[in-house]
């Protein structure tokens, strides 16, 4: 098991080098000269000159590329353009509520979903299951910035029960960091419940019609165990598959919920920079988003290894 | 053998129906017999003639959104089964009732491990801690004849053979010592050598135990090897029953009789091309369970069929001791025509 991982975790390389070079290329190719755009816009044709050997982009793409490589290993992504700050340090300074908020998401939405799935696949075709699907679908549909202006309507302006937007790291308190989470949560959270929901259903009643299934009741066990072990347990692939693609489609999701519920996440910095075009810190955060999604490839991968017995390692 | 004072299990007049968008399946169709204890009955019968049907019926396992026991009683050590709770139902089942399946690779449970399999039905019925069902399980194992039953415990179904899942899934069906073992056709799957093994196995620990087996099969070869008493059944109904002897000496139904003839001949020598002269079937096809039959259900392809056989169902007759057979034309099928 241990050499599985270790070899999964090697075969991540590549992959994180496939970014880092897609990467580089982002800013040398990117339409827009960065030195004039740094320089300002009524800079002197000397001035951008300065400005481009100071960033070394006057260098042999190759040089550049090695140079920008050996500063990335050593943790260094370079300093925005705007703000003069360090890239990492302006990421790290957002990682907090983005992290939280993602968490808190998946948290809810695998909690939920998962239960509910089980039960209409158990119930199916019963009322309950009608019901439960039927939100699915509507929840699949829902627009996460519909929503969250709907929740903050109702919850936050009309009944005042919680905050209408803003963030509290956790430094201030577990209440006031909960609160400010639950609303955007539950936005960004529904669309992802509905697919883990529906594909535990689907996978559940699969599994409910197997031969081994009718075994487990034939030997009397009680309806939980049948479900929740005999069953859930050889439907967890597909779930948990549909999990980790959750997953990318919840940070795409963050980008808006942060923007709408005002959090000061490392979508808000995406958006900024994007409309900047600080490519530094585009370049920093495409990093770290697909660092995001490589970790919880391997986290996925490795997961199947103890799920089911009959996958090689 | 009915009214039989030693019968562990009792089915009367059985009907199980489902539905289907063709209409209403009558999958069995007024079936009874006796299991009595220790003894080991047969079913046997062509394929689709409802032998599942009847093994599942009396675990009540029929899948509740199609199908149901429309009629009938089932009386298991004097309990009404038709009648009692499902929870009641959940206490019998692997416990004082067991059934083992035609598929030994789909039905133990992929991703958990042999011995987690048997030790659960134990703490289920036994209500023992784990630590001692585990202990149990591994004695079965050793008693079905796994060698190095200690590590087998925490292997996994895919690292067996066939024969093997079998194997457990006997150890499993009598870990908690049931009084009635339903096996469904579990050799079918298996190669020759194994299916001879298999059997064999289950007749021991029949011996050992006490426990009584209904061996459901459509084989009559096994039915002549390992059975007592045989039940034969057509088209969801029972055409005749007799100890294994007396069935084997005289069929009396046109079907048994047909079925005989359509076992395969291993003397028979096998042609230049390897294969056998072809099995003698039973001409024409099974009726649809769909619509009601009137008369005999055999009639259609039957060689002794006569106008009676169409309109009216034949009365079950005595036929010797313990045998009895549902056909209007007993005495020309002992005749010997046509
Ligand atoms: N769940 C179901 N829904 C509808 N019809 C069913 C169902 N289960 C069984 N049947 C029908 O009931 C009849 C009897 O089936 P059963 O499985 O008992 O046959 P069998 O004698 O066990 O045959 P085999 O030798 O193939 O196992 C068949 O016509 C079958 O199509
Ligand atoms: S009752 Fe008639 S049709 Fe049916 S088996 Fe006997 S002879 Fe054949
Ligand atoms: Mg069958």
């Amino acid at each position: 098991m241990t050499a599985y991982i270790v070899r999964r975790l090697f075969a991540t390389l590549p992959v994180m080098a496939v970014v880092a070079l897609f990467v580089f290329f982002l800013l040398r190719f990117a339409p827009g000269d960065p030195a004039a755009i740094i320089a300002g816009e009524d800079a002197t044709a000397e001035a951008i000159a300065a400005v481009r050997a100071k960033l070394g982009l006057d260098r042999p793409m190759v040089e550049q590329f090695f140079v920008w490589t050996l500063q990335l290993l050593q943790g260094d992504m370079g300093v925005s353009i705007f703000s003069n700050l360090a890239v990492t340090r302006l990421i790290s300074q957002r990682l907090e509520p983005t992290v939280a908020l993602t968490l808190s998401t998946l948290f809810v939405a695998v909690a939920l979903a998962i239960p509910i799935g089980v039960v209409a696949a158990w119930k199916a075709r019963k009322l309950i299951d009608r019901l439960v699907m039927g939100f699915a679908v509507l929840g699949f549909a829902m627009p996460v910035f519909v929503l969250a202006y709907v929740l903050i309507y109702f919850f936050a302006v009309q009944w005042q029960l919680l905050p209408v937007q803003g963030y509290k790291p956790i430094s201030e308190g577990l209440w006031p960091f909960a609160e400010s989470l639950i609303l955007p949560s539950v936005a960004l959270g529904v669309t992802y419940m509905a697919l883990i929901a529906r594909i535990t259903r689907a996978s559940m009643l699969e599994v409910l019609a197997q031969d081994y299934i009718r075994t487990a009741n034939a030997k009397g066990l009680a309806t939980d165990r049948v479900l929740l072990l005999h069953a859930l347990k050889n439907a967890a692939v597909p779930i948990v598959t549909v999990i980790g693609i959750g997953i990318a489609l919840l940070i795409s999701g963050v980008v808006i919920t942060e923007t709408v519920f005002n959090i000061p996440g490392l979508g808000r910095l995406t958006v900024d920079a994007v409309l900047k075009r600080d490519y530094p810190v585009v370049q920093g955060l495409i990093l770290v988003f697909a660092g995001a999604k490589v970790l919880v490839n391997l986290v996925i991968d490795i997961s199947y290894a103890f799920l089911d017995p009959r996958i090689r390692y | 053998m009915s009214g039989n004072a030693a019968a562990i299990l009792k089915v009367r007049d059985l009907h199980t129906q489902f539905n289907t968008l063709d209409g209403v399946v009558r999958a069995v169709d007024g079936v009874s017999f006796d299991v009595a204890r220790g003894e080991t009955l047969g079913i046997v019968g062509e394929s689709g003639c409802g032998k599942s049907v009847t093994a599942l019926s009396i675990l009540r396992l029929i899948p509740p959104e199609t199908g149901r026991i429309a009629q009938g009683s089932i009386t298991f050590d004097g309990e009404e089964l038709t009648a009692l709770s499902e929870e009641a139902m959940k206490g019998l089942r692997g416990h004082r009732i067991s059934m083992i399946f035609q598929e030994p690779m789909t039905s133990l449970n992929p991703v958990l491990t042999v011995g987690t399999q048997i030790a659960e039905n134990v703490v289920r019925h036994l209500g023992v801690p784990w630590r001692a069902a585990r202990e149990r399980a591994c004695e079965m194992l050793d008693l079905v004849r796994i060698a190095d039953p200690r590590r087998r415990l925490d292997e996994y179904p895919h690292q067996l053979s066939g024969g093997m899942r079998q194997r457990v899934m006997i150890a499993m069906a009598l870990s908690c010592d049931p009084q009635v073992l339903i096996a469904d056709e579990p050799t079918t799957a298996l190669d020759v050598t194994i299916q001879a093994q298999i059997l064999q196995l289950m007749l021991e620990l029949k011996e050992k135990t006490g426990t009584a087996i209904v061996l459901i099969t459509h084989d009559l070869g096994v039915v002549a090897e390992t059975t007592e008493r045989v039940v034969v059944m057509y088209a969801g109904r029972k055409v005749e029953e007799a100890p294994v002897e007396a069935l084997f000496a005289e069929p009396l139904h046109p079907y048994t009789r047909g079925l005989m003839r359509a076992i395969p001949r291993l003397d028979v020598e096998a042609d230049a091309a390897g294969t056998r002269p072809r099995l003698q079937e039973i001409p024409g096809l099974v009726p649809r369970l769909t619509q009601p039959i009137v008369g005999c259900a055999f009639a259609a392809r039957c060689g002794f069929a006569t106008e009676r056989c169409r309109t009216e169902p034949p009365p079950v007759v005595a036929a010797g001791a313990g045998h009895t057979v549902a056909c209007w034309e007993v005495d020309r099928v002992r005749a010997g025509a046509p």
